[in-house]
Order: C-alpha cells, then structure tokens, then sequence
C-alpha cells in the first residue's frame, strides 16, 4: 500500500513548485560559489561569453598603451630594455662558451671520456664549434 | 480574477525548466572542478631560461629525465606551449617522454611590450639556439632531435638550415612552406588588403587581434551569440567530455600577444607573394638561409582539414628538401596534435624520432 502511495505522480502544480525549489537551490550554489573563489566569477564571465577558459578573463581589447608606447620616452625605454634583453642572451652564450672550453681543458687534463665529460660539465665535443659563435 | 493555464503548456514549461536547470548545474560543477588548465601535464624541470622563455625538461614520476636521445618541441611563439603538453592521458609532448626520449618543451612565455622588437634572428638565433647550446651541455650530446609545431616548425625549420650539424632529425607538423598558396591567417591579411605589421615601428599585437585573425577562419567563431549558442548546445555532454572542452578552450582562448616585428618580418619574408622559403630567398637577420643545408632526415605532416596552414602549402617541403617524409593525417591544426586524430600523430613522430632504434628506457606510450 505504502508502494501505491509513493507511486503517485504529483500534479502538475506540484511538480512546478518543486521545480522552483530546486532553481532556488541551483541560484543558491553558484552565490555560494562565487562567495567562496575569487576566481568563479572571472570563470562565469567567460562562460557568459561562451568559452570554458580557466584561470584568466577571456581576452578583451587592450588600451593603445599597452601594445604600443604613447610617448618617444617609453619607446626609447623599450628599446633600451630590449636592449638589455638581447645583451642577456649574449652573456649566456659566453657563459656557456666558457663552460665548454673549461669542460675541454679537464677532459684534456684528467684524458676522461669524452661523452661522460660531455654529460657531466658540457657539450665536449661542442666547445670548439660553439666556441666560434 | 482568474488564471487559465494550460496544462501542456505547463508541463512544457516545467520540461523547458528543469533542462535549463540541468545544463547550468553541469556548467556550475565544470567550473568547480580542478584540471590541467593553463599549465602542462608532465612534470618539468626550468633548465634554461631567457627573458619570457623557459626551457622545460620533462622528467619522471621521480623526477628524474629519460636517458633517451634528446627531443626539443618548439611551438609556435603566438600561442601557448601546453597545447603539446596538455593532459596527463593527451599529451603529445608526454607521449614521447614515456616512449624513453629526454623530452625539452620551450616555453616562450607572454611576451609583453618590449618584446614587439623581437624578431626572426632573435627567436632562431637566439632563444632557440641557446636552448639547443643548453641540452646538448644537459644531455651530454652533439645534436637534438627537434619537433617543431605550426610557426615553431618555420623557426625549426630556419634554424635546422643555418645550424644543422646540431639536428638528428627534424619532425615538421602543420608547417607552411608555401606561402602562395591559398589559405591560412597570411591569405585573410592579404585578401584583406592589410599592411601587415610594420618592421621599423613594431607594437605588441594584441590577443584579442591575433585571436581574432584565427576566429576568421572558421566562421561563426567570432561571434559572442554563436560562441554562447554552442556553450549551451555542449551543456548536455557529460562533465568528463565538458572537462575536455575546458581543457582545450584554456588553450584555444588563451592566446597570447604576438611581437609586431617577427610577424613583419615572417609575413614580408614567406607570405603570399614573398614566399622565401620556396624561392631561397629566406634569411635570418643578416644571414640568408640556404635550405639546402637541410641535409637531416625529416618528417612533415599536414592535417586535411587544416584551416590554419592548409596542408597543400605545408606538403610543398617536398620540392625543397626532397629527403623530407611527408606525411598527411586526417584532421584539424590543433586536432592532430591534441585531439582525437593525435592518435594518428604520436606513434607516427616516435618512429621517426627513434628511426627504429631503441630510445633508451622506452615505457609503454
């Protein structure tokens, strides 16, 4: 009997009251979730522009700025960082240059073998060629 | 004063109701749900690092590298690395690593301002063969092998002509050779009579444009409606297939800024037109590329469905480096690599890497 009674279909009316029970519930989880990270609300906003990008907005227009300085100073100031980017690099050759040539001289010094020399300080065979560079 | 309802009316309504309910608490557990998003999959050590790059070397559970031969994965420098390293179970770059090869990912980074003057020399020439100089010190050998993705491949490519005695063997995947030929981000500049970007007065491109420019190529795209439209449509896929979608779309979606000057100089070098690298014409800062020089063995691969670098252009490596194997796999740009047609991929780029020869502590891939 008790089966019949569980068994029954709930009116329509009913089913519509329950429906907005369980929104409420839904409206109540993602308050929830935006209450507890940070990061929900930037997620929500990408989904509202229909992308599941995690972690960061979807990509929106730039100021000028920040594509291109605004001023001959920050230009300059660019270049010279980028400057600097590129001396960077060089210096790295050389260290590395250096490190070969040093790796060499005691695979020359100790008569080691060549690929464990190679492994353990550096590009043996290499230092001569990249030496040039 | 009285309500005349309808009852199939409500009942569609309730119906309409608890399917819209549905999806957004799909999307609400999607977006609640940790993942690999933004970040590789495989743990990784900095080996080397210069301005915005890192050079990544893949290592064990343990920790520790792969004693197989070296492998560099360069991609291209206007998107994200990860897309090779993406899930642990859907990472090409792992895939690789797993099959005993001591695997390197460059990492280019976000470029920001003052890298609008970065140009070809500075990526080939630069960035590209320090980190060769760095894993041939850390690995103890003379020459990598090298797999280069989309605009990576052109930069491997470049550099494989001017330094080829430090490459084993140089993989090519959806690699565009043949500028003249119809397609791809190049022909919407073209078609659309741009200028292109200036050399001489470079700015930093923005994501937005850059995503914009591949949005072109699929039409439907770029539009926000068309985008939400599909998000809605996808909310019915259960959350481990709508995990995928967001795993892919931290990629897709995240695209970087790209420096003015390299996309000048690439485009006035090799876009439609120019087309350098077919007619030997290319160089690298001041020194002109003699494709010839690529002696190595290589493997390029296109994907037939390939918006990006349509694969006719890509396939055309073979009347200027006939040695090349070219290989054409059914699929998108970013499905070969990442997507389901990757498994037409993988296997294909370990063989060639290890060209029959065991690779060292090879584990089941």
């Amino acid at each position: 009997m008790a089966e019949e009674t569980s068994n029954q279909e709930p009116t329509l009316v009913e089913q519509w009251l329950e429906e907005q029970r369980e929104w409420q519930k839904t409206t109540l989880a993602y308050l929830d979730s935006i209450v507890r990270d940070e990061e929900f609300l930037t997620h929500l906003g990408n989904a509202m522009r229909g992308s599941l990008l995690a972690g960061k907005p979807y990509p929106t227009p730039v100021p000028p700025a920040a594509s291109a300085p605004e001023s001959d100073f920050a230009d300059r100031l660019d270049q010279l960082l980028f400057a600097v980017r590129e001396l960077q690099g060089q210096v790295a050759d050389l260290r590395m240059t250096l490190d070969e040539i040093r790796a060499g001289q005691d695979k020359a010094a100790t008569g080691a073998d060549p690929a464990a020399g190679a492994a353990d300080e550096g590009g043996g065979s290499n230092a001569a060629r990249q030496a040039d560079r | 004063m009285t309500f005349a309802v309808d009852e199939r009316e409500l009942e569609s309504l309730i119906e309409v109701s608890r399917r819209s309910r549905a999806k957004l608490e799909r999307l609400h557990e999607v977006l609640t749900t940790p993942g690999h998003y933004g970040a590789g999959a495989t743990p990784a050590q900095v080996v080397y690092s210069e301005n915005k790059l890192r050079l990544l070397r893949l290592v064990d559970d343990g920790g520790q590298p792969r004693n197989g031969p070296p492998v560099l994965f360069i991609p291209a420098p206007v998107s994200r690395y990860f897309i090779l390293d993406l899930m642990p179970d859907r990472s090409f770059a792992g895939y690789v690593a797993a099959a005993g090869f001591d695997v390197y990912i460059a990492d280019f980074g976000v470029p920001t301002r003052e890298d609008r003057f970065c140009d070809l020399a500075y990526y080939v020439d630069g960035l590209i063969r320090r980190s060769v100089r760095t894993i041939c010190r850390t690995s103890g050998v003379d020459e990598v092998g090298i797999v280069g993705y989309c605009l990576g491949g052109t930069l491997a490519l470049l550099y494989s002509a001017l330094h080829p005695e430090t490459v084993a063997r140089l993989a090519l995947l959806t690699t565009t050779v043949d500028g003249d030929v119809e397609g791809g981000i190049a022909w919407v500049a073209h078609r659309m009579g741009l200028e292109g970007e200036s050399y001489e007065q470079p700015r930093l491109v923005p994501a937005i444009e850059v995503k914009s420019w591949f949005e072109m190529l699929s039409p439907g795209s770029n539009s926000v409606l068309g985008r939400v439209s599909d998000l809605w449509d996808r909310l019915d896929d259960p959350p481990e297939r709508l995990r995928d979608v967001r795993t892919m779309a931290s990629w897709v979606d995240d695209v970087v800024p790209a420096p003015g000057r390299l996309l000048a100089e690439m485009y006035s070098q090799f876009g439609p037109g120019r087309n350098g690298l077919m007619k030997g014409e290319a160089a690298v800062g001041n020194r002109p590329v003699d494709i010839g020089n690529v002696t190595m063995p290589v493997l390029s691969v296109s994907a037939a469905r390939d918006t990006i670098s349509p694969p006719e252009g890509v396939d055309a490596i073979g009347s200027i480096v006939p040695q090349a194997e070219i290989v054409r796999l059914r699929g998108g740009h970013v499905g070969i690599v990442a997507g389901r047609a990757a498994a037409g991929l993988w296997p294909r780029v370990v063989e060639f890497l290890g060209n029959g020869k065991d690779s060292g502590d090879r584990a089941d891939g």
